[in-house]
């Protein structure tokens, strides 16, 4: 076996380049997540009539099945459903002009939304319901409560959660390459195939995706430290 | 016979037992007294090697284990000839009340399902709770829980039972449902070692009193020598801080 | 991009892709088989706290942890050969399926080691204590009172696991594996409908994962049958 060294550090240059692309299809359907997961997991807590059953069945679905088969699926669907509506309203538009990438986006935020949904429901449900009735004695409406009592503490305590979904929403970006998108993965595979050195530029991908990871771990546990710092007891 | 020679315990830094000699003859009770920290749960820990003491002898009759080397058959022994109730119970939390009795005389002492079933029930009928052997100690109260306890001691037939702190970890109005358990087999002649802050119990039940502070025997004695005329100031100290006025007239025990 | 968008071809497509699910199912089980096998090997060094294996477990569990999945089976795809190599070992008519199991087998043996010790050290000091004051020796205390309550604490977290690696071995197919994800590029190589055959795959694991969920429960509620029962102490 013969594995060229020196090799390795230049793939791992070369495939860093990368890095930007990787995480923006990282980080962005997590933000959108964010966003659209407090929405689903408050329905879902407060049971909003019909409403509730479906985002019961979208969360359930979305982490039911795999996230290669959810890139896929929108890959395929979407430039499908833009034409036939385009078609349908005489639209001069096609799906053609619009960047893979947009589709990668939306699918893994998709796909965002129901893992952000089940881990913010648990961080509501992990707020004491003495809290609540707190705020209510003191006069606060419902939404005072969520946004200014529940939320603050449930953040705290789905914290370890969070990195644990960056880090695998860091590592399920790189089934974008199965879609032809150049991010680590996939620049890992043109390194490989162009040079013929497929071990090396691997160990390369490898050693980057540790790093980051081990960096997110080290960044949460330190936000961890700040965020739950009212917990620690003591004096301040 | 229970023979400790020069028994030294220390975590690290801190000297925890500093040279324990205490002789137990068969069929004593001894009550273990002493402020917290002084060392008296770790002696009790030392004897079944819970705790490995780092320098001293262990002697339970015929078996003498030399704490430098304590090989693992001493070790072994020493818990067979042995058996201890616990101050939170440490009851099997998967196994139901009659299984948490049989399990060491099936497992250590290989006595067949059989007999260890019917002694099981024996014992689990002298601590008065026949009626919860199908119930895991989730179901069973505190003071419940510790009858189990002693019951599964009980069934090992040990040559000592040590009793660490049985009685602390237990609300107020449950303490006296196991004591009244602890009395009963110290009537009929178990050896034992109970570490208690039950002062009533230490003075009615035992014959031997040790008082333990800094890791030393500061004093020991009948029940009368310690409680009635305790020797050194320490000892008197403790008893004035520990003993409420009106528990026990001193005189009764003269 | 293929034809128009046909519903009723999922009839066609289900049971098609369902004839391959032994094999998506195989992958999972050998790989859990081994994984576990591997787990509690890993587990070993931390819990009994062993120098130097202790901090090989840890780097190892952290590469795992650190790196996709679809890294680590090309790693294997393309490390086992140069590795077996060095003895002679030819692997270049190997099954595809072999590297699958191998990768699945490593990566959950470290996940599954991180459960295992969890499970173990949430078990109080003071059964074990209380396991060697009756008289048992160490390997008797941990196989009769440490490990039965670790596994009931174990069972929800392995749940999720389980349908965690259910879900990464749709990604064998990308270095050749004849699963139900294989079978999928097939059909779509032959009948160009590739979204129908997405959704009909997407379906049936969502079937397979419901099916586990419920198994997990059941087993979940039989283990914990005495707790059940009024914990009122």
């Amino acid at each position: 076996m013969t594995i060229d060294i020196a090799f390795i550090v230049t793939a791992f240059f070369e495939i860093l380049t990368a890095l930007p692309l990787t995480l923006t299809i990282t980080v962005v359907p997590l933000i959108f997540g964010l966003g659209i997961g407090v929405v689903t997991a408050l329905i879902r807590l407060y049971k909003v009539r019909v409403v509730h059953q479906l985002a019961e069945f979208y969360v359930s679905f979305l982490r039911g099945t795999p996230i290669v088969l959810h890139v896929l699926i929108i890959y395929f669907a979407m430039p499908k459903l833009i034409d036939s509506l385009s078609a349908y309203f005489g639209w001069s538009f096609k799906s053609a002009s619009i960047p893979i990438l947009l589709f990668v986006l939306t699918a893994y935020s998709l796909t965002a939304v129901a893992y952000m949904s089940e881990i913010i429901r648990s961080g509501i449900l992990s707020v004491p319901a003495g809290q609540i009735e707190a705020a209510y004695a003191v006069g606060m409406s419902t939404p005072q409560a969520v946004w200014r009592i529940v939320l603050p503490q449930a953040f705290g305590a789905i914290l370890p959660n969070l990195c644990n979904l960056f880090i695998g929403f860091l590592h399920t970006s790189t089934f974008a390459f199965t879609v032809s998108q150049m991010e680590l993965l996939g620049k890992a595979n043109v390194v490989a195939s162009v040079n013929l050195k497929f071990l090396e530029a691997f160990i390369a991908a490898a050693l980057i995706y540790w790093g980051m990871t081990i960096i997110a771990e080290r960044i949460t546990a330190f936000l961890e430290k700040r965020v739950t710092a009212y917990s620690r007891g003591g004096m301040a | 016979m229970i023979h400790l020679k020069n028994i030294h315990k220390s975590f690290g830094r801190l000297n925890v037992l500093n040279g324990i000699n205490l002789t137990v003859e068969r069929g004593d009770v001894v009550v273990i007294l002493g402020p917290s920290g002084s060392g008296k749960t770790t002696l009790l820990r030392c004897i079944n090697f819970l705790e490995r003491p780092n320098d001293g002898e262990v002697t339970i009759g015929a078996l003498t284990v030399d704490c430098r080397h304590p090989s693992r058959k001493d070790i072994l022994e020493l818990r067979r000839k042995t058996a201890m109730v616990f101050q939170h119970y440490n009851l099997f939390k998967h196994k139901t009340a009659l299984e948490n009795v049989m399990e060491g005389l099936i497992v250590a002492q290989k006595v067949p399902k059989k007999e260890a079933r019917e002694r099981s029930l024996e014992m689990l009928e002298k601590v008065g709770l026949s009626d919860k052997c199908d119930h895991y100690p989730s179901q069973l109260s505190g003071g419940q829980q510790q009858r189990v306890g002693i019951a599964r001691a009980l069934a090992l037939n040990p040559e000592l039972i040590l009793f660490d702190e049985p009685t602390s970890a237990l609300d107020p109005e449950l303490v006296g449902e196991v004591l009244a358990v602890i009395k009963t087999i110290a009537s009929e002649g178990v050896t034992m070692i109970v570490v208690t802050h039950e002062m009533g119990f230490a003075r009615e039940v035992s014959n031997h009193v040790v008082f333990m502070d800094g890791g030393v025997i500061v004093e020991q004695g009948t029940p009368a020598d310690i409680f009635v005329d305790p020797k050194e100031e320490r000892t008197r100290q403790f008893l004035k801080r520990i003993t409420p006025e009106w528990s026990y007239p001193m005189e009764a025990l003269r | 991009m293929g034809k128009a968008f046909d519903l009723s071809l999922l009839g066609t497509f289900l049971p098609e892709l369902l004839a391959y699910l032994p094999i998506t199912l195989l992958i999972l089980a050998a790989s859990l088989f081994f994984g576990l096998l591997l787990g509690l090997l890993l587990a070993i060094p931390r819990l009994y706290n062993i120098p130097v294996l202790t901090q090989l477990v840890v780097v190892y569990v952290s590469f795992i942890r650190g790196t996709p999945v679809l890294i680590q089976l090309f790693l294997v795809y393309y490390g086992l050969p140069a590795v077996l190599g060095l003895v002679h070992l030819d692997l270049s008519r190997a099954d595809p399926l072999l590297f699958v199991i191998v990768t699945y087998s490593l990566s959950s043996a470290a996940f599954l080691s991180e459960t295992i010790r969890g499970a173990v050290n949430s078990v109080d000091l003071g059964q074990t204590e209380a396991a060697y004051a009756v008289g048992m020796t160490a390997r008797q205390a941990f196989g009769r009172i440490v490990l039965p309550q670790a596994l009931m604490v174990a069972v929800p977290n392995f749940a999720n696991k389980v349908i965690g690696f259910l879900k990464d071995t749709s990604l064998a197919f990308t270095i050749g594996v004849m699963d139900m994800m294989g079978r999928g590029q097939t059909l779509i190589s032959a009948t160009a409908h590739a979204l129908e055959v997405y959704i009909s795959l997407a379906v049936i694991y969502y079937l397979v994962v419901i099916v586990l969920e419920r198994l997990f429960a059941a087993s979940e509620r039989k283990l914990q049958q005495h707790e059940r029962k009024w914990a009122s102490a």
